[in-house]
């Protein structure tokens, strides 16, 4: 319900409802007359109503038994009882004239049975002043009214009645209704809102209500009352056209739209909601115009065009429809875009398309000014048709190309206009139309100024009249005509175009001309500015911006036979690095050059030419790309651009001698070229000559130079590099004088990355790149430029491959991950690449979680997980980089390594690897590929090793050692195939992988120690000689071979040894190992060990006090306690007697285990100590928490088998 | 049209948050918040408050996207192994798993009518079709290759597939691709119509307009953002103002905004009439990966934007 609190006088209601108060009184006088006559004339009453009889005689001045009686023979009884009814009725109103049902009956009788109208009027009357509320007389009463005519009376009843009662809903209805009829719509509105409080279902209410509102100009509320209508019957096909028609006038198309179809639905002959249908779909079709969606436009303007042609047949007199279709049609000739996709590179059905489309066009065309000739046949007083006309004229000649050369004669067009402004001659858009069909500049300067005069602030006028100044050459004018027009309406597209164009001309910075332009555009897509648009974005480089291709690309649909609007195209898609795209583009400006347009230039031919040959030349074709350059050096239009790509497509296509001919030509123009492309020129030159002659002759001729073409940075840069690769040092100068003009922290960075680069060309050993001093020149730069992410990440690089140990903690340290993905900036690896390399280089564990292990990294390098959630990152982003997928499985390998394998790591990483076998870069031959590829193999088939996947593991280890690799690599394949034939206890095997191992040796220590287990383990007796060959210590650099080397042996001789109890033997090696001057808890906790269990063996002394030294050692260095170190030590002092050290120990032990790891016998030592804690409860010690029992409890509760357990709980039970 | 902030949830995950989406309101709650995270669960959140409303876990890699079910009762998440985990939103059992080689499911987005569940295919160059009556694999939409003279040079990763988007009336089909083309398909007779040009990055994100089957907006990483009339193969609007890579994009249930995050750290509001940013929220400290608009439905009237960032948070905001 729409709640109006508007007040409204309304006039003439007071003498109205005098009028009725005199004819009552009359009324009822006849009314008690007619009664008597009826009781005269009503015979035998029926037997059933006997006793309604009874009591009417036996009271016959009770009005109310007359009533019933009256009543009962009125319902019950044939049209011959209808009159005594009407007898009693007449009786009943006689003795109780406010009897107002009676009246009502009365009323109907006369009215329906004895034909007497007036009395009927009265009757009802008499009844509805009784009653306002009576429903039934108050209409029965209008209706007469309505018949006879009495329109005022009836509009007087209903306002009395309404006065009488706000619940006299029936009088509100019937007077907004008529309200409506007599268009009295302020008052209707009131009337209608307070009648749908009565009747809020009532559709043809609040249909009548929404109308109202519609007239009122109040369309909100107009839409909401016809929704409610049609909300309650989905038919009503006035408020479905209606309220289409107001969604059109607001500019909401779409819903117009629909609201028009369903109103076909209901009823598809009607003309309001055909001729609304394609209106709306005109509409839209504009707004996509707008917008520059010209095949959604036409697509609109076929259904448009479809429906009005439609209505015209049903009603072809009409000149409304005609002048809609005509609208119609001339916008779908203006819109239909050429779509270039039907066709190859073909040039004959190019030809036809492009016909075609021409042909669509003017057939639209010469449909519309058909359409408008038939409006203006139906209705010539219609002045807009003739300029319509006109228009499409206009429209049809330029699009058949004619000049319209004969200024004598008047044309057709200009006539039409004219025929406008007899009619209505101080109609200023007929004189703006004037002007712009007109071809005399005088008659049009003339027409505008004259639309100014009739209306100064038309914005349209004065952009045309600055147009019309601007060709003529008279700036100033123009420019302040322009001006005007700007300010009186910004969204007027040509003053932008003007403006842009003016400052274009004026002003060398062509952003503001750009940004005019690109406004321009926008408001209007029309291909005179789309082209203009790209060409001043050429200027001001905004090529590549995607409005700017969005318009290039509308503007080769508008304007299909203009070879720039290709031209343009081509440089855009060039502008994104499209190249095919760019290609085929060129080609159909060529095609239109030759086919369509007569007069091009001589000079934009060759450019489209030098345009084509650069990019066949990016796409890769440097055959056709060779050819256009010819064609063009023989007609002598090669310029040095030119030059520079035919001498590279030369070379691809391995003419060696010709591209350095050309390079000669090339070279003979450098000294008349502008100082900004030397540079370029000088720097191609230098490539080219070593790509074709090699070092010593790009050094000769770089020699040979003038030093003056090095000072630019482009060209020190490839000078730089050529030097790094000579070893002679010969251009060392040059390379100094050109660093100077290295100006931006950028390029220096740059350059040092390439000094470090070179450097570890210089000082490289045999087999091995000189990473010490590049990695010294690095450390040195970053100093200077501690913030150049490039150079941190090389450093990292080189650092990691170095393969010196610890250094990978220091690469992974040196680059950050914070500062992001480098989005450009990529310098042979990146970040992430550094981050995952480094965290599989440090094969400690590194696990956070203690439940597996403990961390023995002594960098505490804890980035494990870090690094896979970073890594994930950079697949988020690059889901196609091979190289982090790569790096991640190794790292996932790591994680799982150190988890133990759990099944559902082991499962992501198979899927993992599966995938990456497919991918393209594995078939790559080159060996960082195949090392890849390697590497994958080997981690599926560890994978399928854990996973008791023998064969599996077999497979893939088999073909991983068949990669052709160094056999320092291949050494691990065959150590898999070791493990898995060991799984499988096939001895032969296992000896015969053994053999290989020994055969292809490694250079890694972890390789060699693994070898040595698998010996001992599975008693493969070998000579130990060829064991110990097996090892190339000679790559070793001897610190490492004191340091690492010599321990980790001793360690595993010790380990071997102790595991077949032979003590002495490995408290030997222990001592060894320790004693290389590496501390490592591990080691000690070892030695310690060892020392204990033979200290126990032999009661000696002195082997504990050896136990109780290494511990100690063990406890003080290791950063993360490592459990069972204090333990052992305490056991070991607790023998010599030392009790406070012990418990103290048992302490320190109980810290050192994550909460549930902590082993039975930890809980078991508590609960001695708890026994003996005699302190009091002031200090807080970890034994106290709980009584001893409660340790011993809980020490079952993780161990039950233990017997000892159970034994002290029983005496601690009996203790109890 | 605005946005005002109404809620930010910090450290709302452990990790990234990668996707989010909402899930239609049922008879029984309101429509749920959902966001997947490198953290390797998907957690479901109440409006207005986003008050957690349950953790699931399974997934061994990051979430990389979601999807919602138009019924309400289904939704799907999908993590960087390419396990698609299609799970009951009430009772969070799972009703099927859908596997992939891996870099083969990005973005995914059930079907208007919720018959078939698109899959941007990644590395196949192609949308897998599954149908979510039987979760059988329906059909696979891939890009045909260009007639270049080099077929073998990189096409295959070139077109590698990272978003799709379903028309409103379910009869078309858009995936955006690694090398900025946009494909558009005949879902009913599963062939490809055109591409799309005018990005020349990556596409990351894509979605067709509420009201209008032919309207088409994607995000890529030119940090433009483009409308296009998909029928038409027009460039009918670019929008710019990010200064990095758009990595999502939404559009209101009116039609006339639509919202983008970006790597730029912001959130933006474009109105489309004008063609230009209304609103830039800065709230984010990290790149935007997720923006989505509340949809529509029963009990629902004031709008919703969400985005979700690899700053760890989630923001709730209010679109009039």
């Amino acid at each position: 319900m729409v709640k109006e609190t508007e007040c409204c006088d309304v006039p003439g209601l007071t003498p109205a409802a005098s009028e009725p108060e005199i004819e009552k009184a009359y009324h009822i006088k006849e009314e008690v007359a007619v009664e008597k006559d009826h009781v005269r004339e009503s015979g035998t009453p029926y037997i059933t109503s006997r006793q309604l009889q009874d009591t009417v005689n036996a009271h016959p001045d009770d009005p109310s038994s007359h009533f019933k009686l009256g009543i009962f023979l009125w319902e019950n009884g044939g049209s011959h009882d209808k009159a005594v009814a009407a007898d009693h009725f007449l009786k009943s109103a006689k003795l109780d004239p406010q009897n107002a049902a009676a009246f009502k009956y009365l009323g109907d009788y006369y009215a329906t049975f004895s034909v007497d109208i007036e009395r009927a009027l009265k009757c009802y009357q008499r009844a509805v002043s009784l009653d306002a509320h009576d429903l039934h007389s108050g209409e029965a009463l209008c209706n007469l009214l309505h018949r006879e005519g009495k329109e005022s009376l009836e509009v007087a009843i209903c306002k009395e009645a309404s006065s009488k009662s706000t619940r006299a809903f029936w009088a509100f209805r019937r007077l907004g209704y008529l309200q409506v009829f007599q268009k009295k719509w302020t008052e209707a509105v009131l009337s209608l809102q307070h009648a749908i409080r009565g009747y809020p279902s009532c559709a043809d209410l609040w249909e009548a209500l929404g109308l109202a509102y519609q007239r009122l100009g109040r369309f909100t509320a107009a839409i909401k009352s016809y929704a409610r209508a049609i909300e309650i019957e989905g038919d009503r096909i006035l408020a479905w056209v209606e309220s289409g028609n107001i969604f059109l006038m607001l500019g909401l198309f779409k819903k117009g739209v629909e609201h028009f179809q369903r109103a076909l639905e209901i009823s598809p002959k009607s003309i309001t909601a055909q001729f609304g249908l394609s209106s709306g779909l005109l509409g839209l079709a504009k707004e996509c115009i707008n917008r520059g969606a010209f095949k959604w436009a036409s697509f609109l303007l076929e259904e448009a065009s479809k429906v009005a042609r439609g209505s015209t047949y049903l009603a072809g007199n009409l000149s409304c429809i005609w002048k809609l279709l005509g609208d119609i049609q001339h916008t779908y000739a203006k819109c239909y875009p050429w779509m270039e996709e039907d066709w190859g590179l073909c040039a004959e059905s190019f030809r036809t398309s492009i016909l075609s489309w021409k042909k669509t066009r003017s057939l639209a065309l010469l449909s519309a000014k058909c359409s408008y000739q038939q409006a203006l046949h139906l209705a010539p007083w219609e002045a807009n048709i003739y300029t319509d006309i006109a228009i499409t004229l206009d429209i049809i000649s330029t699009l058949n190309g004619d000049s319209g050369s004969e200024f004598n004669s008047w044309q057709i067009s200009e006539k039409m206009t004219l025929g406008a402004l007899m009619l209505e001659g101080d109609n200023h858009e007929f004189w703006v139309a004037m002007g712009c069909i007109s071809n005399h500049d005088a008659l049009k300067q003339h027409a505008f100024i004259r639309a100014l005069q009739l209306d100064g602030s038309l914005a349209g006028a004065w952009a045309y009249l600055g147009k019309l100044y601007r060709n003529r050459g008279e700036m100033q004018l123009a420019r302040q005509a322009f001006n005007y027009a700007r300010s009186i309406d910004p969204s007027l597209a040509i003053p932008w175009a003007g403006m842009s164009a003016d400052l274009n001309i004026r002003e060398s910075t062509s952003d503001e001309a750009f940004e005019s332009c690109l406004r321009a555009a926008s408001i209007l897509p029309v291909a005179e500015f789309q082209i203009g648009l790209a060409k001043l974005s050429l200027q001001a480089g905004h090529l590549s911006s995607p409005q700017v291709f969005g318009a290039i690309r509308q503007a080769v649909q508008l304007a299909p036979c203009y070879p720039e609007s290709y031209n343009l195209n081509g440089l855009a898609f060039e502008a994104q690095l499209d190249y095919q795209s760019a290609v085929a583009a060129y080609r159909l400006a060529h095609l239109t050059t030759s086919h369509f347009s007569d007069t091009v230039p001589r000079s934009h031919v060759r450019d489209i030419s030098i345009n084509l040959a650069r990019s066949l030349c990016m796409v890769g074709n440097f055959f056709e790309a060779s050819q256009e350059y010819e064609n063009l050096s023989k007609e002598g239009m090669l310029d040095i651009e030119g030059l520079q790509v035919y001498a590279f497509s030369l070379w691809k296509l391995g003419k060696n001698d010709q591209a350095l001919s050309t390079v000669r030509t090339l070279a003979s123009c450098i000294s008349t070229m502008e100082k900004t492309r030397t540079a370029a020129s000088v720097g191609f030159i230098c490539r080219l000559l070593y790509s074709i002659s090699g070092l010593d002759s790009a050094i000769n001729s770089i020699m040979k130079m003038p030093t003056h073409f090095f000072r630019s940075s482009k060209v020190s840069f490839v000078v730089a590099a050529i030097q790094a690769i000579d070893g002679c040092d010969r251009l060392d100068s040059i390379v100094l004088s050109c660093r100077s003009c290295l100006q931006s922290h950028e390029e220096i960075t740059k350059m040092h990355i390439l000094i470090a680069l070179s450097k570890l060309i210089k000082h490289q050993t045999d087999n091995c790149l000189g990473f010490h001093s590049g990695v010294m020149h690095l450390r040195k730069a970053l100093h200077a430029y501690p913030n150049s992410s490039l150079m941190r990440n090389l450093l990292g690089y080189l650092l990691l491959s170095n393969e010196e140990r610890d250094d990978n903690h220091t690469a992974t340290r040196c680059c950050n991950m914070l500062y992001g993905f480098d989005q450009q900036n990529k310098c042979l690896k990146s970040a992430y690449e550094i981050h995952g390399a480094g965290a599989v280089a440090c094969y400690t564990i590194g696990t956070s979680h203690p439940r597996f292990s403990f961390p023995t990294c002594s960098y505490q390098c804890q980035n494990g997980i870090g690094t896979i959630r970073q890594l994930q990152k950079c697949l988020r982003q690059d889901p196609w980089n091979y190289d982090a997928r790569y790096l991640l499985i190794l790292n996932i390998l790591q994680k799982a390594r150190e988890e133990r394998f759990p099944c559902h790591l082991r499962a992501t990483v198979e899927r993992l690897i599966l995938v990456a076998f497919s991918n393209e870069p594995y078939f790559n031959k080159d060996t960082s590929h195949q090392y890849k590829k390697f590497q994958l193999l080997l981690c599926a088939s560890e994978i399928s090793l854990q996973g008791n996947d023998q064969i599996k593991c077999i497979n893939y280890a088999k073909a991983a050692s068949s990669i052709s690799l160094s056999d320092n690599y291949l050494f691990y394949a065959h150590l898999l195939l070791c493990r898995a034939y060991a799984a499988e206890n096939d001895s032969n095997n296992l000896r015969n992988e053994f053999i290989k191992c020994l055969d292809l040796k490694t250079d890694n220590y972890l390789g060699w120690v693994c070898l040595k287990f698998i010996a001992s383990r599975y008693e493969l007796h070998v000579e130990s000689n060829s064991l110990e060959l097996s090892f190339k210590k000679g790559s070793v650099e001897i610190k490492d071979l004191q340091h690492v080397v010599i321990p980790v042996s001793s360690l595993v001789d010790g380990l071997i040894s102790f595991w077949s109890q032979d003590f002495m033997a490995a408290e030997k090696y222990f001592a060894q190992a320790c004693s290389s001057g590496r501390d490592d808890g591990c080691l000690l906790l070892c030695h310690g060990v060892t020392c204990m269990v033979l200290a126990k063996q032999l009661c000696s002394p002195h082997f504990l006090r050896l136990a109780v030294n290494s511990l100690l050692k063990a406890q003080v260095i290791s950063v993360v306690p490592i459990p069972m170190v204090s333990i052992t030590l305490a056991q070991a002092e607790g023998s010599l007697g030392l009790k406070e050290n012990w418990e103290s120990g048992l302490r320190f032990e109980w810290f050192s285990w994550p909460p549930d790891m902590r082993p039975a016998e930890l809980l078991f030592q508590m609960h001695l100590l708890a026994k003996q804690s005699k302190v009091g409860p002031d200090q807080l010690r970890v034994e106290l928490c709980q009584s001893p029992l409660r340790w011993v409890l809980r020490a079952i509760h993780v161990n039950p088998s233990c017997m000892r357990y159970w034994k002290v709980l029983q005496s601690l039970w009996n203790e109890g | 049209m605005k946005l005002a902030g109404l809620k930010s949830v910090e450290n709302a995950h452990e990790e990234s948050v990668w996707a989010a989406t909402w899930i239609p309101a049922t008879d029984n709650r309101p429509s749920l918040l959902v966001t997947g995270s490198l953290d390797e669960t998907v957690k479901l959140w109440k409006s207005d408050e986003l008050d957690l409303d349950r953790t699931n876990t399974g997934h061994c890699l990051g979430v990389v996207s979601v999807a919602a079910h138009p019924s309400g009762y289904i939704a799907a998440s999908a993590s960087l192994d390419s396990f698609v985990r299609i799970f009951e939103v009430d009772s969070n059992s799972t009703i099927a798993t859908l596997e992939a080689p891996p870099s083969e499911v990005w973005q995914m987005r059930f079907n208007p009518e919720g018959t078939m569940l698109a899959v941007a295919g990644g590395g196949s160059a192609s949308i897998k079709i599954w149908d979510t009556s039987t979760w059988k694999l329906a059909a696979t939409l891939s890009i045909p290759r260009p007639e270049g003279p080099k077929p073998t040079d990189k096409t295959a990763s070139k077109k590698f597939v990272l978003s799709v988007a379903w028309s409103v009336d379910g009869r078309r089909l858009a995936c955006g691709s690694m090398d900025g083309t946009i494909s558009v398909f005949d879902v009913a007779r599963a062939k490809f119509l055109h591409h799309l040009e005018g990005h020349f990055m990556p596409v990351r994100s894509l979605v067709y307009s509420p009201v209008e089957p032919r309207l088409l907006f994607s995000a890529s990483d030119d940090a433009h953002v483009h409308m296009y009339d998909a029928e038409g193969k027009t460039l009918i609007g670019a929008m710019s103002g990010h200064s990095s890579w758009v990595l999502s994009v939404d559009a209101s249930p009116d039609g006339a905004a639509v919202a983008t995050g970006s790597s730029d750290r912001t959130v933006r509001l474009w109105d489309l009439n004008m063609r230009t940013a209304v609103q830039t929220m800065t709230n984010h400290s990290d790149q935007v990966w997720g923006v989505a608009f509340r949809p529509p439905g029963a009990g629902v009237r004031s709008g919703r934007l969400a985005s979700v960032s690899d700053d760890k948070s989630i923001s709730l905001y209010d679109y009039s």
